[in-house]
């Protein structure tokens, strides 16, 4: 209740977050619905009318509704799965094997399927050597949808298992406690008891997981390109790639039609929560912790063993790719070499510059969005109007449409020359870290939002009374308590943003590559002992800096890095 | 106070060092490359340029043909466009953009020592290398093809890759010289589609299907094969006695370059003998006369090479690369 009027200083800040809100979030989706729509400036259906035509529209639309269901039913049984088994019961270990499980989501997914590429080649030097790699001559295993609906689930199944540990840790203790007491046994407890009451955590896990496979661009492009098996993404990709803006109304078009999948994903969710009215009487954090008895061992050794098949086999089969000299030669002591890490790090000048980039795109995307989140954030809070619920929702677009959408409603808002300023942001480097900003904006917002949400309002109120102002509020009493949420905020941020592909692979030029897309261009081209070096550093880049965020984890706020048990 | 006062002042440094890199960025001395070589050779090249002309910075952009072609006219639609200097594999790009007016002429060029067909007459664009396309085979396949036609037979059922004319400008090439060859004609392409063959992107990833064991035979640019074969990977290359394509990799100097000097530095480099003996030590077939092939290549007058009509084939791209498309899905 805002009983002491605002001051000057406060409006004008709101009024310039809400500003910045609208250049990043608003302004971008709003101009690519209208590119589809009415490219002309009248709503003009021909555009869309074209593409309802074009077969290969309808067949790249049901490959992807295939692959990402397909994704989608495989993520939520594995993610479902590990998370009952790490919450309910009392295995050894929970956080490395969580820190483990959580890889896949931090690891980028092109440097994944490279490594999945390389296992189960012909030319697999792991699998050769147990006798069981592909014949000569055989396409490889997982080009096609079954490879992209594998390691779309592998890759989403720590998203449901996020969605579906935070449902279970508000999981009603006494509700089991009674199941308990009447004598009932764990797996008909889990069966009557937790999944009925977990559903619409499964929901929103499966949702997340679902927009994600949509808008997946290094799975489907590596897996999917050599099948000749398309999907919407890499159906714009190639338009884009091959006639270049001259169709950017056709992308748009497309775009706008991922864009109605994903939200049809999100409303779809929203619908299931509504229909599930399960009401508790208590919430207490405390899970029950169930023994496994004799099954303990067996558990962990499969729980282990299902992890390192899944991540040490594949990084292996990397590291193996990348110390030969040339695809198809086998690893042996003399065929061991460095030249392709000498190449990429010292040689190659468009990798070292994308290392370059990517680092630096992603500090400063990252700065920039910490630095506008918590005047933004606390605006936000203590506003408590309904312009928070509509600015949460807009700044929730750019970061749940698929990173392709993105690139093309930034390449038409940007591609002409700026008004004021004369020049044009497309084919340099900006127009990527404005594309960041727009995207990882709710990375950097939510928690603090989240921290916020829980500062008494007497605080502030009690700052305000003694006369202090905007500026100062700010930095001595709301600054201190959400600074550990920022930051983390802030390294989620830069993490995801190195690593990204599915943004930059449409907006990078000459001079402006990224990590993701060097990786791409390298594999495309067919060195793909080179691509694997890259991906090799890549994964040492990302688990150095997972490890760096986890030892400053205690100055950290809970929750708000997704790997944390 | 301190934790925000820390990050604002590392925000402020950090925008601060951002813009002056941007700044920076912009020396007097910097040529960008728009080309379609192999990342590898691309290096490769200027690094040897720039040991002759240290002032110069070079930036490289590469990709297939078609997609340097179409960012190139994406850029130029925009009205900004990059590059300096072009290194793509075929003429028909070259002949395209001299048609938009693009390119610049370079009378001085020392053509001397090259063959009259390898350049432009007008002197806006000149051939470097000979590339010719052939075919890779996998060392464990069962049949050794020596022939274009070898490729349509049974055995070879399902196990052909060949690269995209939808992506590289020698595929492109490649497809309206066998269309022409007398005794291969333009039924071949619909024979090979109905042999299952499949198209790939570019001739990176022949090489990569097919050294690795995924395929048995591919079309595809010489040098790779012959490199690939030398650093180990289990492949043969066999030039098949129809004859083979060629295509001459030209350099060229955008109309509108921002360093004109460094770009005719670019394209001397390219022509003379030290150029052409760099290429030669990549794997290519040399432009120049007067340097040695490669160890390993036959000579070059006992190559048969199909013919192609230039002006004939500009014609023919459009419906050759639908067609091609029908066939076997882009």
């Amino acid at each position: 209740m805002q009983l002491i009027p605002v001051s000057r200083g406060e409006s004008f800040a709101f009024a310039t977050m809400l500003g910045i809100v609208v250049l990043l979030a608003v302004v971008p989706v709003a101009r690519l619905a209208q590119e589809a729509l009415a490219p002309g400036g009248s709503f003009d259906a021909a555009v869309l009318a074209r593409l309802a035509e074009t077969p290969t529209v309808w067949r790249a639309t049901r490959n992807t509704l295939i692959v990402s269901l397909g994704g989608v039913a495989l993520a939520v049984a594995l993610g479902g799965a590990f998370t009952l088994l790490v919450t309910l019961t009392n295995l050894r270990g929970k956080k490395a094997l969580v820190f483990c499980f959580m890889l896949p989501l931090m690891i980028a997914p092109q440097v994944t399927a490279l490594a999945w590429i390389n296992l189960f080649g012909p030319n697999s030097t792991l699998l050769a050597a147990f006798g069981l790699a592909p014949a000569p001559g055989t396409r490889h295993p997982l080009y096609g949808p079954e490879g992209i609906i594998l390691l779309l689930g592998l890759e989403y199944a720590p998203v449901v298992f996020l969605a579906v540990r935070a449902g279970l840790r508000a999981l009603p203790r006494d509700l089991v406690e009674a199941a308990q007491a009447a004598g009932a046994k764990p797996w008909r407890i889990v069966r009557t008891i937790v999944l009925p009451l977990m559903m619409p955590a499964f929901a929103a896990g499966g949702m997340l997981a679902f927009v994600g496979s949509i808008g997946n661009f290094g799975v489907p492009a590596f897996l999917g390109i050599p099948a000749g098996f398309t999907v919407l993404v890499t159906l714009i990709y190639q338009r884009l790639a091959g006639f270049g803006t001259s169709v950017l109304s056709e992308a748009a078009a497309l775009s706008l039609l991922l864009a109605l999948l994903a939200l049809g994903g999100l409303a779809l969710n929203s619908w299931l929560a509504r229909r599930r009215d399960v009401r508790v009487t208590t919430w207490t954090t405390a899970a029950p912790e169930w023994s496994l008895g004799r099954w303990r061992r067996l558990v962990e050794g499969a729980c282990w063993g299902a992890l390192v098949l899944v991540l040490v086999l594949p990084f292996l089969a990397l590291l193996a790719t990348a110390f030969v000299p040339a695809i198809g030669v086998a690893l042996t002591s003399r065929s061991v070499t460095l030249a392709n890490f000498h190449f990429v790090l010292l040689d190659h000048a468009a990798t070292r510059r994308a290392f370059f980039n990517s680092a630096t795109l992603s500090a400063a995307a990252a700065m920039m969005l910490v630095a506008v989140s918590v005047p933004l954030g606390y605006s936000l809070v203590v506003r408590r109007a309904a312009v928070l619920r509509a600015v949460s929702f807009a700044t929730e677009l750019p970061y749940a449409l698929p990173g392709v959408v993105l690139a093309i409603a930034m390449i038409l808002c940007l591609l002409r020359p700026l008004p004021l300023l004369g020049f044009s942001l497309y084919s340099t480097i900006w127009i990527i870290l404005v594309a960041y900003l727009s995207r990882f904006l709710l990375l950097a917002l939510r928690p603090v939002t989240n921290a916020l949400q829980q500062v008494h309002p007497s605080l502030d109120e009690a700052a305000r009374m003694s006369g202090a102002r905007f500026a100062r509020r700010l930095a001595t009493v709301i600054l201190p308590l959400v600074a550990p949420s920022a930051v983390a905020g802030g390294m989620l941020v830069f993490l995801t943003a190195f690593n990204e592909l599915t943004v930059s692979a449409l907006l990078w030029s000459s001079g402006a590559e990224t990590v993701g897309v060097v990786l791409f261009s390298l594999e495309q081209a067919g060195d793909s002992v080179s691509a694997a070096a890259v991906a090799v550093i890549a994964v040492v880049v990302t688990l150095t800096m997972m490890l760096v965020a986890n030892a400053l984890a205690s100055r950290v706020a809970r929750g708000v890095l997704p790997w944390q048990p | 106070m301190k934790l925000a006062t820390k990050l604002l002042v590392l925000t402020v440094v950090v925008s601060v060092a951002l813009a002056a890199r941007a700044v920076a960025a912009e020396p007097s001395g910097r040529l960008v490359l728009y080309t379609s070589q192999p990342d590898r050779d691309a290096q490769q090249t200027v690094d040897a340029f720039r040991k002759k002309n240290p002032g110069v910075e070079v930036e490289i952009f590469r990709s297939g043909t078609t997609e340097v072609m179409s960012k190139l006219m994406a850029e130029i639609a925009a009205g900004q466009p990059r590059a300096d200097v072009l290194l793509i594999a075929d003429a028909l790009s070259m002949e395209r953009l001299k048609a938009a007016g693009q390119l610049q002429r370079y009378p001085e060029a020392d053509v001397g020592q090259f063959p009259a067909d390898a350049y432009d007459p007008g002197k806006t664009y000149f051939g470097t290398k000979l590339i010719t396309t052939g075919i890779i085979v996998n060392r464990s396949a069962p049949l050794k093809p020596k022939s274009w036609a070898d490729l349509l037979r049974a055995e070879a059922k399902g196990q052909v890759v060949l690269p995209s004319p939808l992506y590289s400008g020698a595929a492109a090439i490649h497809m309206g010289a066998l269309n022409a060859a007398p005794t291969l004609g333009p039924g071949y392409y619909d024979t090979l589609s109905r042999n299952a063959a499949v198209a790939l992107r570019g001739n990176g990833a022949v090489l990569n299907a097919v050294a690795s064991g995924q395929k048995m035979y591919g079309v595809i640019v010489e040098f790779m094969a012959l490199n690939a074969r030398g650093k180990g990977s289990p492949v043969d290359f066999v030039f098949p006695i129809e004859g083979v394509s060629v295509v001459t990799e030209p350099t060229a100097i955008m109309r509108q370059t921002r360093n004109p000097s460094a770009a005719r530095a670019f394209v001397d480099f390219i022509l003379s003998k030290e150029g052409q003996e760099l290429a030669a030590a990549q794997g290519y077939l040399p432009g120049r006369k007067d340097v040695a092939p490669p160890a390993g290549f036959p000579e070059v007058g006992t190559l048969k090479i199909l013919p192609v009509d230039i002006g004939e084939l500009l014609k023919q791209d459009e419906p050759n690369k639908k067609r091609f498309a029908e066939l076997f899905g882009g």
